[in-house]
């Protein structure tokens, strides 16, 4: 369980989020929307503390960690119960792709060789690149790219993974095979967060859907009601528009 | 031009390069980590001791190595009798590599900043988030990064390097430069074109081999890039 209580962060002035209170279930897969400059990233990331939140509390299972006195040890021991998707993927450059599944496995948690790899070849099989394992990033596709970026977080079983647009760096038929994927990723129970503008896959992926504007949260719900019964109008306006967006 | 003396002064020549490659192994070595240590200095941006090191870095690019060989050679023994340390006994060779080495440091440093900053903040961010600490990050991630975008430049400072250690003559040390200046003087200046060609040669021949050399590593550490 994931637990949000005020998370504020400012960047040079400018108040990004203003109070984000959520909670995730285990299991739960959060599509996370909303116009562009909301702040969708900024959680992300302060989640991941990629970011560190100004105020607020962040719980991970009964892990607690309070932004106004977190240490630089306990920012990495939040980040290792978390993983992160990239909207540009974010392999590591230097490494093959069996190499950028395995290497969290190896160096953050420990892991054998022998056992690094067949967790890493696994999650590749997963995501269909068993025949890829040896080549480097520069050398596959965006969409192959962002499948790697699933499997490197999955292979590291976190309590969260935290997804920030994985597919608008990609043409539609990139997009819908790495949604494919994920797909697939949420039937395994993992939990996820997603930044996302794909109306299909907030509604038909996610069972929990969070409408953030302008550093708040709006509403949350269940798809169901955000897309057809949502009960605040800023909610039903941003949905018609993604809907109707010519009219 | 005399092709047989040149046959004669060849190996005369050739027994000293093994000094020449000595200081410049020994120089390569430290002046890299001078240069590591100064960079990560100016990049932390630790306040005084940072533009210290810009000023350093600025000072040794903008003025000629024969000066800091001079500085170092002549300037060190003073400045350490003065605070009553007699440094007579260290050897030309131990004052030539810590010019050179101050020397090389600041232009490695110079090389190496940019080539850090290269490399792209999402990298360290990727790293980051799999949770390992800021040393696992560089180690594994960065530095490797770092290297093929560096090496050309380096493998530029480290023929440089070579060429530098021909000024050392001028403090007395016997290298290739010094055994020439050596012949010539017993030749009387008869022999002068064929002893700077033989030794042109001979530097020449180095500066391949260390071409190769760079070029080894920028294959093996660059080859994600093809
Ligand atoms: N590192 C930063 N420094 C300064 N301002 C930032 C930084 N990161 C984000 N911001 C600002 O914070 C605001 C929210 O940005 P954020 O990227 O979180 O929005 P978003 O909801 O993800 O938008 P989009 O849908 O376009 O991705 C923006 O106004 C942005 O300019
Ligand atoms: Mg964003």
């Amino acid at each position: 369980m994931i637990n949000l209580k005020g998370i504020e962060k400012t960047f040079d002035g400018n108040k990004v989020l203003k109070g984000i209170n959520l909670e995730i279930k285990s299991g739960e897969v959060v599509a996370l929307i909303g116009p562009s400059g909301t702040g969708k990233t900024t959680l992300l990331r302060t989640i991941n503390f990629l970011e560190k939140a100004d105020k607020g509390s962040i719980t991970i299972d009964e892990l607690t960690i309070d932004n106004e006195q977190v240490s630089e040890k306990d920012m990495i021991l939040m980040r290792r119960q978390t993983a992160m998707v990239f909207q540009n993927y974010n392999l590591f450059r230097n490494k093959t792709i069996l190499e950028n599944v395995m290497e969290g496995l190896i160096v953050v948690q420990k892991k054998s060789k022998e056992e690094a790899e067949k967790i890493a070849r696994q999650e590749i099989e997963r995501v269909g690149l068993l025949d890829k394992v040896e080549q480097y990033p520069i050398e596959l596709s965006g969409g192959q790219q962002q499948r790697i970026g699933i499997a490197r977080a999955m292979a590291l079983h976190p309590k969260v993974m935290l997804l920030d647009e994985p597919t608008s760096s990609l043409d539609p038929e990139r997009s819908l095979e790495v949604l494919k994927v994920l797909q697939k990723v949420a039937k395994t129970g993992m939990t996820m967060v997603i930044a996302t503008h794909e109306m299909d896959f907030a509604k038909y992926v996610s069972n929990h859907v969070v409408f953030m504007e302008n550093g708040h949260i709006v509403e949350e719900g269940s798809p169901e009601k955000i897309f057809t019964d949502p009960s605040q109008e800023r909610t039903k306006q941003f949905v018609q528009e993604l809907e109707n967006p010519f009219t | 031009m005399d092709l047989e003396f040149i046959m004669n002064i060849f190996p005369t020549l050739l027994k000293t390069l093994p000094l020449t490659i000595y200081i410049v192994v020994v120089t390569a070595i430290l002046g890299f980590l001078l240069a590591v240590i100064v960079t990560a200095i100016r990049l932390k941006k630790i306040p005084v001791i940072s533009q210290l090191m810009d000023l350093y870095t600025s000072f040794m690019r903008s003025t000629p190595g024969l000066i800091h060989i001079f500085v170092v050679y002549y300037g060190l023994p003073v400045l350490f009798r003065a605070i009553g340390i007699d440094i007579n006994f260290i050897s030309r060779v131990t004052f030539s590599i810590t010019a050179l080495v101050l020397y090389n440091g600041a232009f490695v440093s110079e090389i190496l900043r940019p080539s850090y900053l290269a490399v792209p903040s999402q990298q360290h961010e990727a790293a980051t988030s799999v949770g390992m600490t800021n040393w696992q990050k560089h180690i594994r991630v960065i530095f490797p990064q770092v290297l093929p975008i560096a090496l050309p430049s380096l493998g530029n400072a480290l023929i440089d390097l070579l060429k530098d250690t021909s000024l050392l003559f001028l403090i007395g040390l016997v290298d290739i430069m010094g055994q020439a200046d050596i012949i010539i003087a017993n030749t009387l200046g008869v022999y002068q074109l064929e002893v700077y060609v033989t030794i042109a040669l001979i530097y020449w021949g180095c500066s391949i081999l260390l071409e190769q050399v760079i070029r080894f590593l920028e294959k093996k550490t660059g080859k994600y890039l093809r």
